[in-house]
């Protein structure tokens, strides 16, 4: 019995042997836990592009999508002659520069999607300091065209909140401070996801007759906790829309914003 | 007094969020608590609820062989119970002293749910030894139906027990979106807390879980009883035990990657990112060793039962097959382990053209994997109808336009998974997802069809001899082996990856990890840990078995001639 017995043991430990080496033979990566991202307003755009290199590979987890070339468009290598993320970044949409353009993609993801691709991307700026993000742009533009970032573009660990954006990042929120409700929605990027009149894309509930199905309190919980109640037949994009514009609108903006969306009916 | 009650509220308030473990680090420590305990509950989960099915298998067949089958099963049981609760209470303690500011988290939302919890878990214990116990006492008439009965309900504590702590930990992953980092524990509702994303998955996807791991565990513990075997009777019985064993694991096996689908989808709706890091992100690669344990699942199942023919009169028409299926079975491997996304650095992937190898990438998509995991137990299946038909001619005049209906239902079964396999490659993401359903469906639907009319084709069959159970080579019974230590291990890394995709959270974007330990660690180190909890349970399970096979001598000893034959000891195979 005592052959047997070894037997079974080798046979035990032969099997999970195997398995343990053929885990430590395939790619190592250990999940980092992220760390803040200290960038001055003297870095320069070597430092940007490789901090933001790391980010892009690391613990941004961009390859996973951008790369494979079938979820999303590959950034590295050249698309339709046009040549990688860095040379076609400037010609995207019309009216937005390389940075514009990426950090809007970064930022608001839904609000422009390459033609043959699913607003599968998320908001980065939920889970990528503004330092992170910035540094990701400044290392896409070094994929085939100009580094522009620079330290000014970064705000100060205090600064504007990550969904805050270039041109319309002001002092008093979102679109300059103003309280112009269209000039916030389109600010904010609301319709990238949610149609209002004519504008606007499907992903999220239309807001043209708003009014009609919430009352000015549940407008103020649906922008401030976007996820405590989820529209019916929008499920599956539960957990897309931010949760930062509590932080990015002034107290005037944000009622303003409420006060429009109920009057709708 | 005043100022020996303000010592200790200063002590209490002073408690440090953390405290490390010697020598291995407090994250180690209560990984292997976790995972040990798991690996005991899902045992003791999984057998009770065959061990029924066998009961009534037995009562409604008046087969005492079940009846004996599922007993031998529940004595199993005893001991595992034990060792269950200890480690569940090693780590308890471990949790309670090493992460002082979760368990206190933990306890604030759910405390209620432990206190129910431990209660069930008190009644569930005596339930089973009132079932263990009484079973000769109850064995005939009205008692037998009560104490089956006994058995219903010891399946219905164990089931509460496990949704309630699935509960606590689905709670981590996918704690309710209204939940912030600033939402005080005391003001979350129980209810709200439990009914949380994944909560429902995983309980589903655990249940079948449970099942497959109960009978790869009863197949491991036939297998060491089959070869300590001193008699032929106890060879037939064991043999037989480990084929009931395996044909459990196996079948249930089959199921469990649709609540798998699930629960995958349920944490894409509940949050892209967690989605996108479980498949694509840093742990892409788990699944490909994920396909790799499959693999050697099917085929070493399949192995066993093409060996198992071997003590079947009549099979031997049917082993020129068997490398045909061996060749699918490889081919559909090879396939299912191609990895989808290279992990490469920015000039590698510049030079490959993206994440997918230039050649290999066509192999690595879904198209390809689903259509090589439905052939695979397409093919499986085809193994247990042979197995099932080995002994036995159909005698019905329609017998052999019956076999060439389930031919034809193999063949369009596989026109349709290589269909929409091939199709996959040609159209939209969204689209592609749907086939995955076309293609199950198809196979699900042969699965019942061919094993109905198969059903009705036995009737009355020509028996080519019985089954000469316990004539087993030894090798197979070594394969029994393979399939529990693969089972359990893949269990670990499915754990692994359900745990790790919270990265350095302790509860999801809500109460961050902030020791020392928080990085998630890669595979390499994952699998050190995985093997040295499947080591130190297997080796608790393989006294457990000792001890099982001392309490059963009794049993076996009246069968030999010197001794008077006892009620179960004269009990032969088949």
């Amino acid at each position: 019995m005592w052959a047997t017995n070894l037997k079974i043991l080798g046979v035990v430990l032969g099997t999970l042997a195997l398995y343990t080496l053929i885990a430590n033979k395939i790619p190592q990566v250990q999940s980092e836990v992220p760390h803040a991202l200290t960038l001055g307003a003297d870095v320069t755009p070597e430092q940007l592009v490789q901090a933001g290199e790391q980010v892009f590979t690391g613990i941004g987890g961009c390859t996973t999508c951008h790369g494979l070339g079938t979820r999303a468009p590959n950034l590295l290598t050249d698309e339709k002659g046009q040549g990688p993320i860095g040379a076609r970044c400037g010609k995207r949409e019309s009216g937005k520069d390389c940075k514009a353009y990426l950090y809007e993609s970064l930022t608001q993801p839904r609000a422009f999607v390459v033609q043959g691709y699913e607003p599968i991307m998320p908001d980065m700026g939920r889970t990528l300091s503004p330092q992170q993000i910035w540094a990701v742009i400044a290392y896409l533009e070094s994929q085939g065209g100009t580094v522009d970032v620079s330290g000014a573009d970064i705000p100060a660990a205090a600064g504007p909140t990550p969904g805050a954006g270039p041109g319309n990042a002001g002092a008093g929120g979102l679109a300059g401070g103003s309280t112009d409700p269209m000039a916030i929605i389109h600010a904010a990027g609301c319709i990238g996801c949610h149609k209002i009149g004519a504008e606007g894309a499907a992903i999220g509930p239309d807001l043209t007759h708003v009014g009609g199905r919430l009352n000015a309190a549940g407008i103020r919980e649906a922008i401030l906790l976007p996820d405590a109640k989820v529209t019916k037949g929008f499920e599956k994009f539960a957990g897309i829309m931010p949760k930062t514009f509590g932080q990015q609108l002034s107290a005037n903006q944000f009622e303003a914003l409420v006060a429009f969306l109920a009057a709708h009916k | 007094m005043i100022d020996a009650v303000h010592f200790l509220q200063a002590a209490t308030d002073s408690i440090p969020a953390y405290r490390d473990f010697p020598l291995i680090g407090s994250r180690a420590a209560v990984w292997i608590a976790a995972e040990i305990h798991l690996m005991f509950a899902a045992f003791v989960l999984g057998v009770p609820m065959f061990a029924v099915v066998a009961e009534a298998i037995g009562i409604f067949g008046k087969d005492q062989r079940y009846d004996r089958l599922a007993k031998e099963f529940t004595r199993l049981l005893l001991i595992a119970y034990s060792a269950t609760a200890i480690w569940g209470a090693v780590l308890v303690f471990l949790l309670a002293t090493l992460y002082s500011k979760l368990w206190a988290y933990l306890t604030t939302i759910f405390g209620v749910s432990m206190w129910v919890y431990v209660s069930i878990f008190f009644f569930e214990s005596f339930t089973l030894y009132l079932y263990y116990y009484g079973w000769d006492r109850w064995k005939y008439g009205r008692a037998k139906w009560g104490h089956w009965g006994l058995g219903i309900l010891l399946n219905l504590w164990g089931t509460l027990v496990m949704f309630i702590a699935d509960s606590w930990l689905t709670y981590m992953m996918t704690p309710p979106r209204d939940i912030t980092p600033d939402t005080a524990p005391g003001s979350i509702k129980l209810w709200h807390a439990m009914m949380n994303h994944t909560w429902m998955p995983i309980n589903i996807h655990r249940l079948i879980g449970n099942v497959v791991f109960g009978g790869a565990i009863v197949g491991a513990y036939a297998s060491y009883r089959f070869l300590a075997a001193k008699t032929d009777e106890e060879r037939a019985h064991y043999d037989w035990m480990g084929y009931v064993g395996n044909f459990i694991a196996i079948s249930a096996l089959i199921v469990l990657p649709f609540a798998g689908y699930w629960l995958g989808r349920e944490i894409y709706q509940y949050d892209q990112s967690m989605g996108i890091t479980m498949m694509g992100g840093f742990m892409s690669w788990l699944w490909v060793i994920q396909a790799f344990l499959i693999a050697v699942l099917f085929l070493t199942g399949n192995y066993y039962l093409w060996v198992g023919m071997g003590r079947i009169p009549g099979a031997e028409r049917f082993r020129p097959y068997t490398k045909w299926l061996l060749v699918v079975l490889v081919l559909g491997a090879i396939v299912w382990g191609t990895p989808h996304t290279m992990i490469a650095d920015s000039r590698e992937l510049a030079a490959m053209g993206g994440s997918h190898h230039p050649f290999l990438g066509a192999l690595g998509v879904m198209s390809a994997k689903n259509t090589a995991v439905n052939l695979m137990i397409l093919t499986t299946f085809l193994s247990f109808l042979l197995y099932r038909r080995a002994n036995t001619r159909p005698v019905v005049p329609w017998a052999r336009t019956g076999t060439m209906i389930q031919g034809g239902m193999f063949g369009i079964a596989a026109a349709i998974v290589l269909f929409f396999g091939i199709r996959g490659y040609f159209v939209e993401a969204i689209v592609r997802i749907g086939y995955s359903v076309y293609q199950v469906g198809a196979v699900l639907s042969c699965i019942v069809f061919v094993t109905i009319i198969d059903v009705m084709m036995g009737r009355g069959a020509q028996s080519l001899g019985a089954i000469q159970w316990g004539k087993m080579p030894p090798r197979s019974q070594y394969a029994l082996f393979i399939l529990a230590v693969t089972f359990t291990w893949l269990m670990g890394l499915m754990g692994f990856a359900r745990s790790g995709i919270r990265q350095h959270w302790h509860v999801w974007q809500v109460l961050q990890d902030t020791t020392k330990y928080a990085a998630t660690p890669a595979l390499g180190q994952a699998a050190i840990m995985i093997s040295v909890c499947v080591l130190i349970f297997l080796s608790l399970v393989g006294f457990i078995f000792w001890l099982g096979g001392l309490a059963e001598k009794s049993t076996f000893v009246p069968a030999g001639p010197a001794a008077p034959t006892g009620k179960e000891g004269g009990h032969v195979g088949h």
